[in-house]
């Protein structure tokens, strides 16, 4: 559900988290126990209103059981260079096909995360395993962001983002 | 389901891993661990850093997964585990302690972690994550081999000395470890001594650690391994030694013998050497390279310490059973030049030779002894069980160390080119060669 409120995101939060960041959302399964699952890309909508994170289905089936089950999804976008990490939260997810475009941005995202993870000794081989997925094997999942934490270690991890509500 | 000690490589933190929990209204929460670490074949424990939402959400509810990743496979698995109990002291939390100082350390977080407690968790399962991986070469070594090939070659050596530099020797050989060293208990439980080193530029034979300081003194502390893949600056040993020292209250005279160890170690084991529950040294190897030793390698130099452990003091007692009848031995040329000056300190049994500082502590008093009696009386060779029987030297009565504290002072003297040397001639049998005249003087 869109909504009415302006959104939480910023044109320079957009840009960070369709960047080479490391994602990892999560969802809630039947008996509040957790469901997790690496992102493999993400889009963010041009009014910064909605966020789009790319999963595999077959690696991510349980977060996706989770979204469908109850709308709430948690993603965490971390740069590995300087550890800047965000947390956005949101209760209106969906899964959704992808959209034209979306399957070259995966591309896109795993080699800007391959050349990201360079200097830290991961070979191109290992990270392009990390996040190969078939393209018919790829899924979105769609949610407004609700609320937006700093979770870069330190004294302020955890803080809401200017902004947030 | 996958064992959790198939999947080791996964948990050294080289790609960060991800907890994932629920809070009680079903709001999900996804953050980046520091560490899992393994503890047994059913439970892991994760540092407990911060008072956040995980913790929270843990508190309320103890289900969690967690996401880790082979770094040279990208084979990917999620645990799902479930919160024991919280550790805030002992050997697990020490090793996670020294072990997330290198982590912060290594990724400019120093100052920022601090380890409030370790969580430990049961492991409920484990999934492999649909995905491609890498195939990898076959394994450089198996350390199975390597540690029977080297456990053999402990189970050759007849006294200490040999038992020593057979390990060090089997290191390098069977394990491709290039800097090693083997310390030992002091008899009053206090601190550790060098006895023993292989691929440094100095021996530091003689250097002294407390309990407590550095990744070797904590480990021996806490009697469990740590090992780290980061170089740590809170955990350098460099520094560890001189606030050691400098605690032990060794006042006016410069004893400190340098603590051998690479300038740039990224990759350190310390490994308490154990014998029926009782520590008796520490086994500490090192290397340049990061994370160069990894749970296999702590497994294997485990095992090794075990085995040394009991070769220890078997070997300190060999005496019980029996030494070698002296020999006749054809007499040494006579001492000639200029005198040496031995001056002995009562305070610390500290013994220095023309000025230069030798050794001290029980170490020292034997010499005191064996320079007396070649002073007073001329003699030259003696034997370990007169020396044990000698109430000069005041030997503890269990695990004296004898044997250790002699190989300790025969390399001090070749160390120092000393013109007294000591030089075995049967078991539990040796002689004093001097060069020299000594003057003894009691400072």
């Amino acid at each position: 559900m869109p909504s009415s409120l302006p959104p939480i995101l910023d044109l320079a939060h957009a840009e960070f988290i369709s960047g080479a960041v490391s994602i990892n959302a999560a969802s809630c399964r039947p008996g509040g126990f957790p469901a997790l699952a690496r992102g493999l890309g993400c889009r963010v909508a041009e009014d910064c209103n909605s966020v789009n994170v790319i999963f595999g289905v077959k690696a991510a089936a349980d977060v996706l059981d989770g979204v469908r089950r109850s709308g709430a999804l948690s993603v965490v976008f971390s740069e590995p260079s300087t550890h800047r990490t965000l947390q956005l939260k949101g209760e209106d997810a969906l899964v959704l096909r992808l959209e034209p475009g979306d399957a070259d941005r995966v591309a896109r995202y795993r080699d800007a995360f391959v050349a990201v993870l360079a200097p830290y000794g991961h070979t191109e081989e290992m990270v392009r395993a990390l996040l190969a997925c078939p393209a018919d094997d790829l899924v979105m999942v769609r949610f407004t962001p609700t609320s937006a934490f700093s979770q870069t270690p330190g004294p302020h991890a955890g803080e809401p983002l200017a902004g947030a509500r | 389901m996958v064992r959790l000690e198939s999947i080791r490589d996964c948990l050294e933190g080289v790609v960060p891993g991800n907890i994932a929990t629920c809070a009680p209204d079903g709001t999900p929460n996804v953050a980046y661990l520091s560490q899992v670490q393994f503890v047994d074949s059913e439970h892991v424990a994760l540092s407990y850093q911060f008072f956040n939402t995980t913790r929270r959400n843990i508190l309320a509810s103890p289900y969690a997964r967690v996401s880790v990743i082979d770094p040279h496979t990208a084979a990917h698995y999620r645990l799902s585990l479930q919160y024991l109990r919280t550790e805030d002291s002992g050997p697990l939390f020490e090793t996670m302690k020294v072990r997330l100082a290198g982590i912060a350390s290594h990724t400019g977080m120093s100052g920022v972690f601090r380890l409030l407690g370790s969580d430990i968790y049961r492991v409920l399962d484990i999934e492999r994550v649909p995905g491609e991986t890498v195939v990898l070469p076959p394994a450089h070594r198996n350390r199975l081999s390597s540690l029977r090939a080297c456990s053999e070659m402990l189970c050759g050596a007849a006294d200490l000395e040999g038992l020593l530099s057979r390990l060090l020797a089997g290191l390098a050989r069977h394990f491709d470890i290039e800097h090693a060293m083997v310390l030992m208990l002091d008899e009053g439980g206090g601190h550790l001594y060098t006895v023993a080193s292989r691929g440094y530029p100095s021996s530091g034979v003689g250097s002294e650690i407390a309990l407590g300081d550095g990744i070797i003194g904590v480990a021996a502390r806490e009697r469990t391994p740590i090992r780290i893949g980061h170089f740590a600056a809170e955990y350098s040993y460099g520094r560890a030694i001189r606030s050691g020292l400098e605690q032990s209250g060794v006042s006016g005279i410069e004893t400190e013998i340098p603590l051998p160890g690479l300038p740039a170690s990224c990759s350190q084991l310390a490994v308490p050497i154990m014998a029926c529950h009782t520590l008796v040294g520490m086994l500490y190897v090192e290397s340049a390279q990061e994370l160069r030793f990894g749970y296999d390698d702590e497994d294997a130099l485990v095992a090794l310490a075990g085995q040394l452990g009991a070769g220890l003091r078997v070997l300190q007692h060999t005496h019980e059973g029996g030494e070698d009848v002296a020999e006749p031995q054809p007499s040494p040329p006579p001492a000639r030049g200029r005198a040496v000056t031995v001056r002995h300190y009562a305070e610390n049994d500290s013994v220095f030779l023309d000025g230069d500082y030798l050794i001290k502590g029980v170490a020292g008093s034997i010499f005191l002894a064996l320079v007396r009696d070649y002073v007073d009386k001329g003699q030259t060779d003696f034997s370990n069980r007169e020396l044990r029987l000698d109430p000069r030297i005041r030997l503890p009565e269990i695990s004296d160390n004898l044997e250790a504290r002699l190989i300790l002072l025969a390399r001090r003297l070749v160390e120092r080119a000393a013109p007294v040397q000591i030089e075995k001639t049967g078991r539990g049998r040796f002689r004093l060669r001097v060069q020299r005249p000594l003057s003894l003087v009691q400072a």
